[in-house]
């Protein structure tokens, strides 16, 4: 129990200063940049037809954010706004909130990516299984570990480039873009949601291939390591049915770390796949970034890359507090 | 001299076991024949590759332009000879400066331990759980990216972590053996340790995860590229990738713009990767035995 309180405390700690060097990251980097934020706001915005009403924006600005005063003042003030969920408004949408627009994309992707993950995760360990279980005698088994390696190096927005020339451009099957079709309007109908799932077809086959290789490798050469363990040969010279000897002993014990796989990877799942949304305009975190790029919408960048650093830190440091409570054989990380 | 002929002796059965290792040499092949078609096609190609409205525009392959012409009416084949020399000096750059500074790190934090140790392996923590995309994407966002160096230093802030981590490890377990003890009862100072004792134990093991970091590197350095925040004044394969999506290359049916520089990239990746595995078993002899 008190090895287990060090661990929590150290892995606060180590959250703490990840998340202090996120906002300092954040918060510095647009002030050190040569040209003044403000400035280029005010210039986007004339271009806009915002013709008056300008210098009071500026003035809000200067109060909310402290712009006047020192780096320090400024610093606590960015946190104070920060911590009202304030992450200050679109320049290209003007006046729409940075925080409304984050909360618009956020459900996207983390539905497409929660659902990919876990399936991709089954289908590999499974299949993982197999292979490693059948591995030496049979060809077919054999073959498949060198083929999911160089799956493994395609890097998955370019999987999803392919697919979109395979199934939506030369086949004609599926959509080529969006989450759901042009002018509909979301709403809880099954007629609705059949129509996302449709379009999230491409997007989650893209994000599942690629990410398949990992599950299969790892969960291939854990029954490969357990395949030499004294229980599996007791099991065998008990005389028990091999597809039995397979899933009841040595796919169970082989489970374990596939889990913690699993757990950290839907961790990872707001900054996944953000380059497949670019492809498919999956109106997700990703292809809010990518729109807030190209439109140089500074708020927008800053505010989406730091919701992104803030969830996958939380989320790696939920999962670091509960895991030793499931597997007690994690060594709290002492050396 | 001694150690010097010892070094000659080392770097010659490095030599014979490479050559020996299959999957080490599939991958050198590759990456070597890849390298000298894009610089003899380079050397080949009479015009500027990256002049806009040379030629007639989005032609498909045909004698004069194997691999088409894009929407600029450039030649793809001529882009893509130019670009993968760009992508590759960025992805032997980054993984240059992240493998030395991470092996300083990575050399201090182990060597010395106590609080220099804690001080940067807490440092070298944070920007290994720190996820990388986003951060290096507001950076880029932030500068703007016009040549390839500027593109290599962003993504040398975090080539380092993982190299640093590695190399802590390393020293962590050489540290204890008795050839250290030796060197050290004998009145040696801690750099002469450092780079008379522990260095030659390193250098092939850096060698092996050189290659990943490249591969690592070229591989990132795309995913930045296509988000548009790549090199604006110059070409690399990750550019070449960006503009074709940005003109919308695959709904017009011109694979012969997108496509070549996704083969590329794929095929760069897995020369490196091969060589990297090839590498490996070398330098961890259990490896081999754990097939596949």
């Amino acid at each position: 129990m008190v090895s287990y309180l060090r661990y929590l405390a150290q892995r606060l700690l180590s959250f703490g200063g990840v998340v202090l060097v996120a906002l300092l990251i954040n918060f510095i980097i647009p002030r050190i940049m040569p040209g003044d934020p403000i400035t280029t706001i005010i210039m986007r915005l004339s271009f806009q037809g915002a013709m008056y009403g300008t210098e009071e924006l500026v003035e809000e600005y200067k109060r909310m954010f402290g712009l006047d005063k020192d780096w320090f003042t400024q610093f606590i003030c960015y946190l104070r706004e920060l911590l009202h969920g304030n992450l200050g408004y679109s320049i290209v949408n003007f006046p729409t909130k940075v925080s409304d627009m984050i909360a618009k994309a956020l459900p996207w992707t983390i539905g497409l990516l929660s659902v990919t993950t876990v399936i991709s995760w089954a289908l590999g360990s499974v299949i993982g299984a197999i292979a490693g279980w059948k591995g030496e005698k049979s060809k077919f088994w054999g073959y498949l570990a060198p083929i999911a390696l160089v799956f493994q190096i395609i890097p998955y927005f370019m999987l999803a480039i392919i697919l979109v020339f395979l199934f939506a451009y030369l086949i004609q099957i599926f959509p080529m873009s969006g989450a759901y079709s042009v002018g509909r309007i979301p709403t809880m109908s099954l007629d609705f949601i059949l129509d996302v799932i449709w379009h999230s077809i491409l997007p989650a086959l893209s994000i599942i291939i690629s990410s398949l290789g990992w599950w299969f490798l790892s969960m291939r050469s854990m029954i490969i390591m357990t395949k030499g363990e004294d229980y599996i040969l007791m099991a065998e010279a008990k005389g028990l049915p091999e597809r039995e000897i397979l899933w009841r002993y040595a796919f169970r014990n082989a489970l374990l770390p596939q889990v913690t796989g699993l757990a950290l990877a839907l961790g990872n799942i707001v900054s996944g796949a953000l380059l497949t949304e670019i492809v498919f305009a999956y109106p997700g975190m990703g292809w809010l970034l990518y729109n807030a790029i190209v439109n140089v919408d500074y708020p927008v960048i800053q505010g989406v890359v730091l919701i992104i650093v803030l969830s996958v830190c939380t989320a790696t440091f939920i999962i670091d507090v509960i895991y030793p409570l499931i597997d007690p054989r994690v060594r709290y990380g002492v050396e | 001299m001694a150690r010097l002929a010892e070094l000659k002796l080392m770097f010659k059965s490095m030599l014979r076991e490479l050559s020996g290792n299959r999957k080490f040499m599939v991958g050198f092949t590759l990456f070597i024949a890849i390298v000298i078609v894009s610089y003899v096609g380079r050397a080949l190609t009479p015009y500027d590759p990256l002049a806009a409205g040379m030629f007639p525009i989005d032609h498909p392959p045909c004698p004069e332009h194997p691999l088409g012409t894009d929407s600029l009416g450039r030649d793809v084949l001529a882009q893509l000879f130019f670009s993968v020399e760009q992508s590759l000096i960025v992805g032997f750059t980054v993984a240059t400066i992240g493998t030395l500074v991470g092996a300083v790190i990575g050399f201090l934090a182990g060597y010395y331990g106590g609080v220099v140790d804690l001080i940067l392996r807490s440092f070298t923590d944070i920007f290994i759980v720190i996820p990388m995309l986003p951060i290096l994407i507001l950076i880029a966002s932030m500068v703007r990216v016009v040549s390839i160096w500027m593109t290599a230093t962003i993504l040398s802030i975090f080539a380092w972590a993982w190299p640093a981590r590695q190399v802590r490890a390393q020293v962590l377990s050489l540290k204890e053996r008795d050839f250290v003890y030796m060197a050290r009862l004998s009145g040696m100072g801690s750099f002469e340790i450092i780079f008379r004792e522990l260095m030659p134990h390193m250098l092939q093991w850096l060698g092996a995860n050189f290659t990943n970091s490249v591969v690592w590197a070229i591989l990132t350095e795309a995913g930045i590229e296509f988000l548009g925040l790549g090199p604006q004044k110059t070409m690399t394969l990750g550019m070449m990738l960006y503009w074709a999506m940005y003109h919308a290359a695959v709904f017009r049916g011109l694979w012969w713009w997108w496509a070549p520089p996704i083969i590329t990239i794929i095929l760069i990746a897995t020369s490196l990767f091969l060589m990297h595995v090839g590498l490996d078993e070398i330098v961890n002899p259990r490896l081999r035995t754990r097939g596949g």
